[in-house]
């Protein structure tokens, strides 16, 4: 008799889980989750915030590849200058797409060869003297990329005068011409294949980025690793890597401003705007050209996480307001009045708790393959 | 109370409860092992967060690491065959627990457990019945055991159960389905269920529910009329929990430990049916061991009487311990959640949603340096994770700053630690007093003044 009343019992509940589970949209309550999809949202990343990201920075650094060409093949102050405008398009472009270092950008190395910075001018010369370098080696990290870029059109002379002299009269000209050479190449090459594995006609790596096996929220899905991807460059490589190390905070409160992101170039507080306007248009889901769309923020309101949302809304403003109140060139605003600068890593800090903590907490993102058990 | 104690009863459950323990057991580890998790955890990390007395036990390098697992893998098999048991089933847990004394980090209620049920093997004569022990000194084989080598896995799993219940009758849990509202819609994406996961009544309804299942599941395991349904609950509750969470193996274990608590006769036929098995798979030579199990009368076990009071005394102090440890947390004054000060060893399983956010700050006193600590040069992801909301890990890792900073050269060191906590979806807050030196606190059992106060806010 017990044994037929708890199988009737077991029976009824799950009569009860399967209905719900099958209720249609019009469902038994009314609440935002009906209308927030996951997969919607990662398909407005995918599509619409990281191939874009990509598409635009191919085609800066195309631009910037062609330039670089004009300037070697005739050094002048107007093809100097048209390169150096479009290295910092290409730097500008790179902003909005150095934060999601994993997939394709992961295999390629992307950031570790497009931006490893402080960049070693030492180790460029001496590489451009012996004539003889592989600048993909990770010996060579910090003699390649945009940062090197920077030295190579900016740092070798006090004025453009000097600059064209490097190309033209200097010694080692046709090596370092040639170094300038090969290092565009390597970026273009790099960026050329990530744009190509993400994009629908090459590698479709937009279709794994959406497909069922990573819709969920444990660490190998695509939403997993685009905010561990996105928190992991905001904490190391723009909250410290831009303006904390720079500012001394690793260095016993002694500033290092030779170790700013564009130190020959000096914009690196411009940058730093536009890498926080980057993940800004992630958090809201909105596109390169400001168009509105699913994002983080909608996943909060649909979790009744609203007010967490708006939180970070507002830090994030706070955050790009204290470094939009930072002067270029940064090494010299450091140097002058560091002040500006701690406190916009004091603003970042705020950011990265409600990212970090609070977030990746409510979203139920996990950081690891471990077992847990909720401890 | 004799009858559960001293009254001898087939052995056939507990020799089934032993294979399929050593089977589960050796899987575990063979994944761990082909996981890489083996170095992942215990041999990359650069530091380590042991346990408080226990500072000694540390890992054992690359090989050292690989050769205690092989040693927890084979004494696994081992004691799933029955084969040099006694040996097996002590070095099983000495060298399992050793693996989970290392680093706080990888803590979890199911290798506790894991630990606890080798410990109990240790003092009980599993192997004497369809064991490989059996099958080559026949002398040792026995049909009947003390009731207690028995009863006292299903007295150590209904506690589990139990306390894991108890634990759910907080508010969070009850009143606000937290923190399955968080979990269950993160699994938005199942098919099926995924939609249903997202409503808040799926959250009370499995809250409840599940709080219902533990403190009740074991009492309808115990009576008979109820056992065959409430094993179909067993599997389904923990299939689901696998299928909802990164739990790893802990439901199988459970699915199949459970089993101990089905009739000496179920048993019986298993193991029957086992052998028939094996004697279809491997040829034997037809003899009295493929008489069936039932049928052939042997032995009773009977301990020494030395023995005997000395895993008398060991089994009362154990079940003793078992039943306070879950409550030394009332020692403690604050929130248990926040502070978590006797938070583990007390069966709080899938309890709660939290996270953190650690700053440390190293500060020479004396020139008024300061150094940020970027916490990922000096731990993986999962240790700062877990560091970041337990209190006695941020003192611990704080020392471990003073140590490396005092290599560098520099003296007069204090640090200092900027940490936010959420808790079960709240809002982030300050968890440990900003202004206190860590550096100089000390570890222990002592009530931690400088965890500041939770508000329920």
């Amino acid at each position: 008799m017990m044994f037929k009343k708890s199988l009737i019992t077991l029976t009824v509940l799950l009569l009860i889980i399967i209905s719900y589970a099958c209720s249609s949209d019009d469902g038994v309550t009314n609440t935002d989750e009906n209308e927030f999809e996951r997969a919607e949202m990662l398909a407005n990343f995918g599509n619409n915030v990281i191939l874009p990201s990509y598409d635009r920075l191919k085609s800066k650094v195309g631009n910037l590849n062609t330039s670089i060409n004009e300037f070697t093949a005739n050094p002048n102050e107007s093809t100097l200058a048209a390169a150096q405008d479009d290295l910092k398009e290409a730097r500008l472009a790179w902003q909005s797409a150095n934060m999601f270092q994993f997939g394709p950008a992961e295999s390629n190395l992307l950031r570790a060869i497009f931006n490893t910075f402080p960049t070693d001018a030492a180790k460029i010369e001496s590489n451009v003297e012996s004539g003889d370098f592989n600048l993909n080696t990770i010996g060579n990290r910090d003699a390649a990329g945009f940062p090197a870029l920077g030295y190579l059109l900016h740092g070798v002379g006090d004025n453009p005068a000097e600059v064209i002299a490097a190309y033209t009269d200097n010694l080692n000209a046709e090596n370092r011409i040639l170094y300038l050479q090969e290092n565009i190449t390597l970026i273009q090459t790099s960026a050329d294949a990530t744009y190509e594995e993400w994009s629908p006609e090459g590698g479709n790596f937009v279709a794994n980025f959406l497909s069922e096996q990573n819709s969920g929220v444990d660490v190998g899905s695509s939403l997993g690793q685009l905010i561990n991807a996105f928190i992991l460059h905001y904490e190391r490589f723009i909250r410290d890597g831009k303006i904390g190390i720079p500012a001394g905070v690793r260095s016993a409160n002694v500033p290092r401003p030779t170790t700013t992101e564009a130190f020959y170039a000096g914009y690196s507080s411009e940058l730093a705007v536009e890498n926080m306007n980057a993940v800004s248009r992630l958090f809201f889901g909105n596109s390169l050209n400001g168009e509105q769309g699913i994002g983080l923020d909608d996943n909060l309101i649909a979790l009744e996480a609203g007010g967490l949302a708006d939180n970070i809304g507002i830090e994030l403003n706070e955050a790009i307001a204290s470094l939009q109140a930072l002067n270029d060139p940064l090494a010299d605003q450091i140097e002058t009045n560091n002040e500006p600068v701690l406190n916009a890593f004091t603003e970042m800090q705020d950011l990265i708790v409600l990212l970090k903590a609070d977030m990746a907490s409510r979203l139920g993102i996990s950081i690891t393959f471990q077992d847990n058990d909720g401890d | 109370m004799k009858q559960f104690i001293t009254s001898n009863t087939s052995i056939a459950p507990l020799a089934v409860f032993r294979v399929l323990f050593g089977f589960i057991m050796l899987v575990s580890t063979i994944r761990f092992a082909l996981r890489g998790w083996i170095y992942e955890l215990y041999v990359e990390p650069d530091f380590y967060f042991t346990f408080y007395g226990f500072d000694w036990v540390q890992p054992l390098g690359e090989y050292g690491m690989y050769a205690l697992f092989f040693i927890v893998g084979l004494s696994a098999l081992f004691i799933m065959l029955g084969y040099q048991y006694r040996i097996a089933s002590v070095l099983f847990f000495l060298a399992f627990t050793y693996i989970e004394l290392i680093d706080k980090t990888n803590y979890l209620n199911h290798y506790y457990f894991v630990s606890i049920i080798g410990f109990l093997l240790i003092l009980v004569p599993a192997n004497r019945s369809f064991s490989l022990d059996a099958l080559r000194k026949p002398g040792l084989a026995v049909s009947k055991v003390p009731a207690w080598t028995i009863n006292i896995f299903k007295l150590q799993l209904g506690l589990v159960y139990f306390f894991a219940g108890l634990a759910k009758l907080n508010g969070d849990w009850l009143l606000n389905a937290m923190p399955l509202k968080i979990w269950l819609p993160a699994n938005s994406h199942l098919p099926v269920i995924g939609e249903w996961l997202t409503y808040p009544e799926a959250a009370y309804l499995l809250s409840w529910a599940g709080a219902f299942y533990d403190l009740t599941i074991v009492f309808f395991l115990l009576y008979k009329p109820t056992r065959i349904p409430a094993y179909a609950t067993v599997i389904f509750f923990h299939l689901m929990t696998y299928a909802l969470f990164q739990i790893g193996m802990f439901p199988f274990i459970m699915i199949l430990v459970t089993l101990i608590f089905f009739s000496p006769e179920f048993h019986s036929k298993l193991i029957d049916r086992l052998k028939h098995f094996f004697s279809m798979v491997i040829r034997k030579r037809a003899s009295d061991k493929t008489i069936s199990y039932s049928g052939y009368e042997e032995p009773v076990y009977r301990p020494k009487k030395n023995a005997l009071s000395i895993v008398t005394v060991i089994l009362t102090v154990h079940f003793l311990l078992q039943l306070v440890l879950p409550f030394r947390y009332a020692l403690y004054p604050g929130n248990l959640f926040w502070t978590e000060q006797g938070y583990r060893f007390s069966w709080r399983v899938m309890l709660m949603e939290k996270a953190g956010y650690a700053s440390f700050t190293v500060h020479d006193t004396e020139t008024g340096n300061e150094w940020q600590i970027p916490n990922w040069e000096y731990l993986t992801p999962n240790q700062e994770k877990m560091m970041s909301t337990q209190p006695d890990m941020i003192l611990q890792f704080a020392h471990h700053l003073k140590r490396d900073f005092t290599k560098k050269g520099i003296q007069n060191i204090k640090v200092t630690v900027e940490s936010y906590v959420t808790l079960n979806g709240r809002p982030s807050r300050l968890f440990i007093d900003p202004d206190v030196d860590l550096a100089n606190q000390k570890r222990g059992f002592k009530h931690k003044q400088w965890i500041l106060p939770y508000n329920e806010s």
